[in-house]
């Protein structure tokens, strides 16, 4: 949608002679200062603290940029830098390639970028070869988002990221700005949304919107420490393997026939000791996991503060890269507490809230309050969005346990007994039979399993929305709203038709995920009913809410005003 | 009218609708696809079966391969589009549209028409021919969030698409569809 749809034409815009031929938006291009302000609020204490004038990034870009394309040109002059003596023509070409071409590029691109934020829309206008005239309407910025890394705390500067609610992906970045520079555009973009919003108009001061602020919730460093001691991350795997990425095969292959006697020597005890060593590596392994997960807790999580402004949730958190972020509230579709076994026993939960329209980051899912518990949680799921979490949830149907136990015994077997057929007679034979035999003991876990799932597996529909938990290890539960709901599934596997189960599914606007607030096997009857059910009091509420806005029943749903299909019921 | 009674006349209204099928043609539609498909199949495990011909070492027997999907292929050609017709259901209602189909795996889906984002008609060379034309519902659900009906009448498709557009364009409430 074109933002002059809303701006007022400037008049003299056709008389202008010098259009840029370029620009593939001429009205934001050239709406001049006065003709951008709304005549609504005209009054000039209004339009103070707007960038009119095209505003470069911070200086100190250009250092930052030609530091972060160091690292490549590193890579490509490695093997000159090793082997000095050598005449590597082809690394000396990229060198003088990035001296000629990248760095002028580098430049250029400052030169060429600039942004400029007016009551109406903020403008970005970037691109050497190709110009790019971005403007993004005030009113559909979602989110203005302030981000430092560690280098940029230490230059003093910031990278802000606008958001906004028609795309999923970022819309505008400006990479880097000064920090205050960052603070001004978020104040000035919020003070021009609250103009557009509030017909009264009484512009905000910058210490009101201070005052507002309400911290829902904050961690300090021993709580983020305890939640990270909850959590094990197997990201330390990545490192290492990265790590080893940058050593030379060789040369490690070299220092392992070097030490050959002492490897020898491991290999044998471990093979004397098995369990031994068997413990020693999970336990190794989980050690590793413990403290990656503390550590990249302490670094996401560091400082972690949620506050209330306005209609709006902020966060602010992060030890090396401050991240900063804005969910409004009417975006928020569900609510998800999510836990593990582990944080599970002491009552520990993670609350997430689904959001639509902002960016992808954690699959549409924002942590709000990484670690508390479970009272707290719902406490602060009630300033979100008020909800009445029912004492009592209903379990689905128990043949689930029956289902769930043959379908995973079918894949074990689909796995197992090709093993078996093909298992050669000279392989690993256990107590007289072929190993994939043994992989049957597993039998009777899967059904304590199944009946696992059973019992972690419970809903509730109700009068305000629907609420479901699910899952043994990853335990969650789900708050959707009633307003929220967007479609609803009842679906029946041929499995489940037989044992006459259904599966429910309130399906929400947001991103995929990986798991969904289904309802697994109810009685087909049930999931029929409850569907309806829910579908009514969707329709009803909206029923009311149509009546209370115009003030009359909605006329669209008059059965003549409708259209009537040919009725051809010929099965 | 009191609310209790304007829920009854909906009731009534949504019960007085039928469900339709999809229009008997599409089975054709279907039957076509299927042919092509089992063609597909059919072309290489005979090319296999032939060359094999005269191996005596061959693990199959000659035929068995093609022979399969030959079965297979007819079946889906001619029992499953029946079967898949007769599974397909569909009803536009007062606020919302309701298909249900599947053969194996039963699906009943409810979308309120004030969660729809956008409705495509489309048609391909093969619906093209029977004056067919498929309606696609687009909603912003992050899950199946695409519920297309296939096999309608050309005129019928683009009736309901109107239809829809009528009803999210006349909708009171002015607020964002997520």
């Amino acid at each position: 949608m074109s933002p002059s749809a809303s701006d007022p034409d400037p008049p003299d815009r056709s008389g202008l002679p010098e259009t840029p031929p370029s620009s593939t938006d001429p009205s934001s291009e050239e709406a001049s200062p006065t003709t951008d302000a709304p005549p609504a609020h005209g009054s000039p204490s209004t339009l103070l603290g707007a960038v009119e004038e095209p505003q470069r990034l911070h200086p100190l870009t250009l250092l930052l940029r030609v530091g972060a394309s160091l690292p490549a040109l590193l890579l490509l002059l490695l093997p000159t830098l090793q082997n000095p003596s050598s005449e590597n023509l082809f690394s000396v070409a990229l060198t003088v390639f990035y001296g000629v071409v990248a760095l002028p590029a580098i430049v250029l691109q400052y030169l060429r970028f600039s942004y400029r934020i007016t009551p109406k829309q903020i403008v970005i206008q970037k691109g050497v070869i190709k110009r790019q005239n971005r403007s993004i309407p005030i009113e559909r910025v979602q989110n203005v988002q302030i981000e430092r890394n560690l280098v940029a705390r230490i230059l003093g500067v910031a990278k802000v990221t606008i958001e906004t609610a028609g795309s999923s992906a970022t819309e505008g970045s400006l990479e880097y700005v000064g920090l205050e520079a960052a603070q001004d555009i978020r104040q000035v973009v919020r003070s021009f949304q609250h103009q557009a919003t509030d017909a009264s108009g009484a512009p905000q001061s910058r210490a009101d919107e201070e005052g507002s602020k309400e911290i829902l919730f904050s961690m300090n460093l021993v709580h983020v420490l305890q939640s990270g001691a909850f959590r094990f991350s197997l990201l330390y795997i990545v490192l290492v393997f990265s790590g080893l990425e940058l050593l030379d095969p060789e040369v490690i292959i070299q220092r392992v026939l070097r030490s050959q006697g002492r490897i020898d020597q491991i290999t044998e005890t471990m093979a004397a000791h098995p369990v031994l060593t068997a413990i020693g590596t999970v336990g190794v392994a989980g050690f590793f996991g413990w403290i990656s997960g503390i550590v990249i807790h302490l670094a996401r999580y560091y400082n972690f503060s949620l506050w209330l402004d306005g209609n709006k949730l902020r966060k602010r958190h992060g030890l090396f890269t401050v991240t900063e972020g804005t969910i409004p509230l009417e975006k928020v579709q569900a609510l998800v507490l999510r836990t593990n076994p582990l944080m599970r026993l002491f009552g520990w939960y993670e609350l997430k809230v689904q959001t639509v329209g902002m960016d992808v980051n954690e699959q549409g899912h924002r942590v709000i309050a990484p670690f508390a518990q479970y009272e707290d949680l719902l406490a602060l799921g009630q300033r979100v969005r008020s909800f009445d979490l029912p004492d009592t949830f209903g379990r689905v149907s128990p043949i689930t346990i029956r289902r769930r136990f043959f379908r995973y015994t079918a894949v074990l077997s689909a796995g197992l007994l090709p093993a078996v057929y093909f298992w050669p007679a000279d392989w690993w034979q256990l107590g007289g039979a072929a190993l994939p035999w043994w992989g049957f003991v597993l039998v009777p876990f899967i059904l304590g399993w199944a009946i696992l799932q059973y019992r972690n597996h419970e809903y509730a529909a109700r009068n305000d929305g629907l609420y479901v938990r699910r899952g043994v290890t990853t335990h969650r539960l789900w708050v959707i709203p009633v307003e929220k709901f967007h479609a609803f599934h009842a679906t029946a596997t041929i499995f489940q038709r037989r044992l006459g189960l259904k599966t429910l599914h309130v399906d929400t606007a947001g991103a995929a995920t990986f798991a969904y607030p289904e309802v697994i096997d109810l009685p087909a009857k049930e999931a029929d009913a409850q569907l309806d059910r829910l579908y009514q009091r969707f329709q009803t509420l909206y029923q009311t809410r149509i009546e209370e806005a115009t003030g009359a029943p909605d006329t669209r749903l008059d059965a003549d005003q409708r259209l009537q299909l040919p009725v051809r019921d010929d099965k | 009218m009191t609310d209790s009674q304007s829920e009854a006349a909906r009731s009534e209204v949504v019960e007085a609708d039928t469900i339709h099928s999809l229009d008997a043609s599409v089975r054709n539609i279907w039957r076509i696809k299927g042919a092509g498909l089992t063609l597909l199949l059919l072309l290489p495990s005979l090319f296999y079966d032939l060359t094999h011909l005269f191996d005596p070492g061959s693990w199959l027997p000659f035929g068995v391969l093609s022979g399969t999907v030959l079965v297979l292929g007819l079946i889906y050609c001619l029992a499953w589009p029946r079967l898949r017709y007769r599974a397909w259901g569909f009803a536009l209602r007062p606020e919302e549209l309701y298909t249900e189909h599947g053969v194996l795996n039963h699906i009943r889906t409810v979308v309120p028409l004030r969660r729809i984002q956008h409705v495509d008609v489309s048609q391909d060379l093969i619906e093209r021919e029977f004056a067919l034309g498929r309606l696609v519902v687009h909603t912003a659900g992050s899950r199946s969030s695409d519920v297309v009906v296939p096999g309608l009448p050309l005129g019928e498709a683009e009736r309901i698409r109107d239809e829809v557009k009528r009803f999210i364009l006349e909708d009171p409430l002015t607020e964002d569809p997520v």
